[in-house]
């Protein structure tokens, strides 16, 4: 598994000396409501970054901006040292060439077969013997737990597989960088708790940095180096915590702590006070 | 507009420029999609063209005999399906079966996020979805066309053959007299361009997806509405083009 398969038409860069990701200013408005506003963080290599905030908050836009499929209305994105908000797609896919994407639903190609969806990036930009290829998506799937699925369609696996199996495409090439949304949503603990143990042991022994967006607080806790939370409602947009797992668990901010402690009650505005309840399904008639 | 004319120079830059930049088109897709759109439609582009051999045979038969001249009738079966009938009428079914298919296909690709997913992983969607697509559709519809021409014919020859009591030689000797090379050319050209406005809006209706199965569904009817009227405007100039130069 160290050994990785260079990408034949993929440049490598430079050896790189700053953060292997540094996002500056972001802003993004989208449908006249600001979805993202101002965000900046930095990762370093080795690093797990986690992104968390409730739903809406603009965590998996962020994570578009970071992969260039959207483009901000305003700040900075450095990936490896390259700016890539106004980046030609030719040199934006050396890039991509470097890092693994999985998206929250998986987005594997219906038509292939699990082992034709963990092969395409390595076809796609290596000219490696199909012995080798071969020999590649049986470690991959390995690596997920799905040993011998290769032959099966996306369509007859379950969510949680498809899941591990976007992982395990994501991880194909050996990224530098992985970008996951949502990782261990559909799986169970015991599959959770290996995808965490995989993601620790990339990037502690072999060196990749991770961006993690997820909801599952057990799974964050885990594995991150570095957290940031997002905030909802009026602070839309920014990022209203950072730091270690230690200090956001003993951040008092009364948000965060309804958010990583999972309380229904709290300042996180999810429902309507009785007042404005009772005004907005009465009306007028409201005394 | 706009997104549709820079389709079409992606799909020839994929096509012209892409081989020499080490990114070929993959053959193996390609002939997928020429089994989908051509092999898979033959049972059906078989029954229409032989339906509308007959039913040309049939009609030509009933006013010629009135006047003795059911001798014309092979002439008039070759000529209609040749220039006309065959190229308009497959590439209808084609754009019914394979067109809708088309855009349904890319459309739900794009709403599940592999169209995306492609572009994340560095794959050019146009050049690993659409060219495979292009060129089996610029390669299958003519084949289709040419197919279609030989079973109405043979439609044709059934009413001849049965209904008029003409010898089969006769029937061919007729025919090669009245279609000329040119009539199976004009076709040809016809089912040529036919296949470009078929594969190109069906494509363009499929990437420009929003939305959920809703969004699927509106795009696979303007998909097939848009390739039905440009079809028939197509045919309209080219056959003005033809008649006049």
């Amino acid at each position: 598994m160290a050994t990785s398969l260079i990408p034949t038409d993929i440049p490598m860069a430079s050896p790189d000396t700053g953060p292997v990701l540094e996002v500056r200013d972001l802003v993004k408005n989208l449908g006249g409501r600001t979805i993202l506003n101002g965000i900046s963080f930095q990762v370093l290599r080795g690093e797990t970054l986690i992104i968390m905030g409730g739903s809406g908050c603009g965590k998996s836009t962020l994570l578009r901006h970071l992969i260039g499929s959207l483009k901000p209305d305003a700040g900075s994105i450095r990936i490896f040292g390259e700016e890539t908000t106004d980046i030609d797609e030719r040199k934006m896919d050396c890039i991509r060439g470097r890092f693994g994407v999985l998206f929250q639903s998986g987005a594997l190609l219906q038509s292939l077969t699990v082992g034709e969806n963990v092969a395409l990036p390595i076809q796609e930009h290596s000219r490696v013997d199909d012995t080798i290829v071969d020999l590649v998506i049986k470690m991959k799937l390995e690596m997920v737990g799905l040993t011998g699925f290769e032959d099966l369609k996306p369509a007859e696996i379950s969510g949680g597989m498809k899941k591990r199996v976007a992982l395990a495409r994501a991880l194909a090439l050996d990224p530098e960088l992985l970008f996951s949304d949502e990782p261990t949503s559909g799986l169970d603990p015991v599959m959770t708790a290996v995808v965490d143990k995989l993601t620790q042991d990339l990037t502690r022994k072999l060196g990749m940095t991770a961006v993690v967006v997820t909801h599952d607080m057990t799974s964050a806790f885990r594995i991150a180096t570095r957290m940031i939370m997002l905030g909802t409602g009026p602070l839309q947009g920014k990022i209203i915590a950072e730091g270690t797992p230690q200090q956001i668990r003993s951040n008092p901010d009364p948000m965060l702590q309804q958010f990583i402690k999972g309380e229904a009650d709290g300042p996180i505005p999810l429902r309507l006070s009785k007042g404005d309840y009772l005004k907005r399904l009465l009306g007028e008639a409201h005394p | 507009m706009k997104g549709y004319l820079q389709l079409n120079v992606e799909i020839f830059y994929w096509l012209l420029i892409g081989p020499w930049k080490k990114q070929p088109l993959k053959l193996s897709h390609a002939f997928t999609q020429m089994l989908r759109i051509g092999v898979d439609a033959l049972p059906m582009a078989a029954l229409t063209a032989f339906s509308i051999g007959l039913t040309i045979g049939m009609q030509g038969a009933h006013e010629l005999q009135r006047m003795g001249a059911t001798m014309y009738v092979p002439g008039m079966v070759s000529i209609s399906l040749l220039r006309e009938l065959a190229p308009l009428l497959i590439a209808i079914i084609v754009i019914g079966r394979s067109g809708s298919a088309i855009t349904a296909e890319l459309g739900t690709m794009k709403v599940a996020e592999e169209i995306e997913a492609l572009g994340a992983m560095a794959v050019n969607p146009i050049r690993f979805l659409i060219v495979p697509r292009f060129v089996a559709m610029m390669i299958m519809l003519p084949v289709l066309t040419v197919f279609g021409n030989y079973i109405g014919i043979v439609g044709g020859w059934t009413i001849c053959h049965f209904a008029l009591d003409m010898h089969t030689a006769t029937f061919v000797m007729r025919t090669i007299e009245a279609a000329k090379l040119d009539d199976l050319y004009s076709g040809l050209t016809k089912s040529v361009v036919f296949a470009w406005l078929v594969v190109t809006i069906a494509c363009h209706a499929g990437l420009k997806v929003e939305g959920g199965a809703e969004g699927v569904g509106m795009a696979t009817t303007h998909s097939v509405v848009y390739s039905m009227l440009a079809i028939l405007v197509a045919n309209a100039v080219l056959t003005a083009c033809f008649f006049f130069f």
